[in-house]
């Protein structure tokens, strides 16, 4: 009977915990999204031998919407991406062209970055594409982090074999993301750094991608400013917007 | 004196049967005919392949970026420092330097799109060395300063484009950037080399490096040499004034190894079918000879009986025998160097099925002939030698003559 009770225990606590992990995903998402967000960022680029420097304008909106502007350099500016629910177009100006990126090209380099046309627009959603597991504790940059590790849903529409993601324990702030492939090797190390007031929130202003077979590489984004909970009709997410948003 | 009557001896001999003699130089000639026309074709079709190739795409010799052959990237292009160029125009052996960006993009127009291969090109240079502008059937060549570009008969006739539409470009860039771009078609070309007319756009190359965002970047230099049989040495000079960790420099054969051996194989099959040949013809004139030194048995005999050297006989002999083996192989030529200058200067063009092939295996198709000096020597060399291995027999036979068994023969 005590043994009964005992492993009804631990069957309801690992629920409880499967529950908590993913609420502290969402949180964190939340905390860095909000219901919606308008940002500016600087993108760089380094490499072994030289680096470059994108400007970004983005909006965002839900899960769903979320509009992407390139204001520098000035050979790409004006360019445009939309994602509206699953698909993603791109605006080129220079060539008066919408395309849309088929989803084979979701995993592809962005802009020749270290993220993915995927990392840009979130096609897939940490929050509802991953079952979440919380594994432990560690400290991370002086940060008590929570260590909740995501194995993506049968159905989803990633191509991660699994992530380990750090969260902070005091605000829910995401401090270090690891992506592995279906093998189980370390593709792409995530470090969130500068946590300060931006926007009315507390949260990581500079994210860094780092994948793991490139020596001396990574691409770093910087957040300049960023307003969360901003009111943006859903209109403003469409491709005529797309062409002529500034 | 001797030598006068010796003359006069081999020529009597020789005109003796002249039925005999006219089998057997008609024989020489006709082998020699069949096996030079051969290899004048073959030699031909080599040359215009090379020439197609180098002459159209690589250039006798590039210059690169360390490791650009290995990795075709445009992260894997340089820019010439001044110095270098100017040394390298200063060089006698280099007539021009060629500039060139080559990468691949997406090319569109209207609701078709297929990936290109982009070279960004100097219009004059690129003249200089591939008579580019020979090769347009429409339009307008490149300016160095336009933004139009010329395009592959093949490649605007998928995408349906005339001159003067315009395509859209798109694109990756050096370092990853973005490439995109709207150029107006200024010209069609027409290409002996179908992988070009089906996938070539050219643009100039100020344009190209806008393009791909990669101010003053080149990613080869193509050489155009004075004497192209002197590559390897003409490497090792511009080697050493360039330096060598950065550059790499490369000559066709390194950069084509793949027609370097389809000509290697090429030429061995054909140089089975010549060595058939000559095993024919040499037991053709071993029959007309072993005929000849029966029939004169005889006359043999009475020489050696009357005091005649054997020694000299046997030069005799073999004095006869290349001597019809020199008029057998002067006949033959006499037939096939008409016709192959006249073919020479009038290509046979393929068509139908046999062309389909050829340019399968991206080969134009023509058959060429060379009327280079080689093939006559060559043919001299081999009938020479096939002569005076006959001419051991008739040796042979005087030698173990039984004087007293001959005459009465």
């Amino acid at each position: 009977m005590k043994i009964f009770t005992n492993v009804l225990f631990i069957l309801l606590s690992l629920r409880v915990c499967g529950q908590d992990a993913t609420e502290i995903i969402r949180k964190a998402d939340e905390k860095m999204q909000g219901k919606s967000n308008r940002a500016e960022m600087t993108m760089t680029i380094q490499r072994p031998d030289w680096q470059r420097e994108i400007k970004i304008k983005s909006w965002a909106k839900g899960q769903e919407l979320s509009l992407i502007l390139i204001t520098a350099p000035a050979r790409d500016k004006g360019a445009a991406f939309l994602k509206r629910d699953k698909e993603l177009w791109n605006w080129q100006p220079r060539i008066d062209r919408v395309i849309k990126l088929p989803p084979s090209m979701m995993m592809q380099s962005w802009m020749g970055s270290d993220f993915t046309n995927d990392d840009l627009v979130k096609q897939s959603s940490i929050v509802t594409d991953y079952h979440h597991q919380l594994l432990g504790d560690t400290l991370i940059d002086h940060y008590d982090c929570y260590k909740i590790v995501l194995i993506p849903k049968d159905d989803a529409p990633v191509v991660w074999g699994k992530i380990d993601a750090y969260i902070t324990k005091e605000d829910l702030l995401q401090k270090l993301i690891k992506y592995y492939d279906e093998d189980g090797y370390l593709i792409n190390t995530m470090i969130l750094k500068d946590i300060r007031d931006i926007g009315g929130r507390v949260i990581p202003t500079r994210l860094e991608m780092i994948p793991a077979d490139e020596e001396e590489q990574k691409t770093v984004i910087q957040y300049v400013n960023i307003a969360f909970d901003v009111d943006i009709p859903d209109q403003f997410f469409s491709l005529q917007n797309m062409k002529k948003v500034r | 004196m001797y030598l006068k009557l010796a003359w006069r001896n081999i020529w009597r001999n020789i005109w003796r049967n002249k039925r005999r003699t006219i089998i057997t130089l008609m024989s020489i000639a006709f082998a020699v005919f069949f096996a030079s026309v051969m290899q004048s074709m073959q030699l031909g079709t080599y040359a215009n392949m090379i020439s197609n190739s180098v002459r159209f795409y690589t250039g006798y010799a590039q210059i690169h970026k360390t490791g650009y052959w290995e990795e075709r990237s445009l992260d894997n292009s340089f820019s010439l420092p001044e110095n270098v160029e100017k040394a390298l125009i200063a060089s006698e052996s280099i007539v021009t330097i060629v500039p060139r960006i080559e990468s691949f993009s997406l090319v569109s127009f209207g609701e078709k799109a297929k990936g290109a291969m982009l070279i960004g090109i100097d219009p004059f240079k690129e003249n200089e060395l591939t008579s580019l502008k020979e090769k347009l059937v429409q339009g307008q060549y490149l300016t160095e300063n336009g933004n139009s570009l010329i395009i592959g008969k093949g490649l605007a006739e998928y995408l349906n484009v005339q001159v003067g539409d315009t395509l859209a470009l798109i694109g990756q860039g050096y370092r990853g950037m973005n490439a995109v771009g709207k150029y107006g078609v200024g010209g069609i070309i027409e290409t002996p080399i179908a992988a070009f007319n089906d996938q070539a756009v050219y643009l100039p190359l100020a344009e190209a490096q806008y393009y791909f965002g990669m101010e003053n970047q080149i990613t080869n230099l193509a050489l155009n040499v004075n004497d192209f049989t002197k590559l390897d040495k003409l490497k090792n000079e511009v080697g050493s004034q360039i330096s060598h960790n950065d550059y790499e420099v490369m000559t066709w054969r390194e950069m084509m190894p793949e027609l370097v051996q389809q000509i290697e194989l090429d030429d061995a099959s054909g140089k089975i079918i010549l060595y058939v040949l000559y095993v024919i013809i040499g037991f053709g004139m071993f029959g007309t000879i072993l005929m000849m030194a029966r029939e004169r048995t005889y006359e043999f005999g009475i020489l050696v009986a009357i005091g005649m050297r054997r020694r000299r006989l046997k030069l005799l002999s073999i004095a006869e025998m290349i001597l019809l083996s020199f008029g057998g192989v002067a006949l033959g030529m006499s037939f096939s160097f008409p016709i192959m200058t006249v073919l020479h200067y009038n290509p046979i063009y393929l068509t139908g099925e046999f062309a389909e092939v050829y340019k399968k295996f991206g080969i134009e198709p023509v058959l060429n002939f060379s009327i280079s000096p080689v093939i006559f020597f060559d043919q001299a060399v081999i009938i020479l030698v096939i002569s005076l291995l006959l001419g051991i027999y008739p040796v042979l036979h005087i030698g173990r003559l039984n004087i007293v068994e001959a005459i009465r023969s």
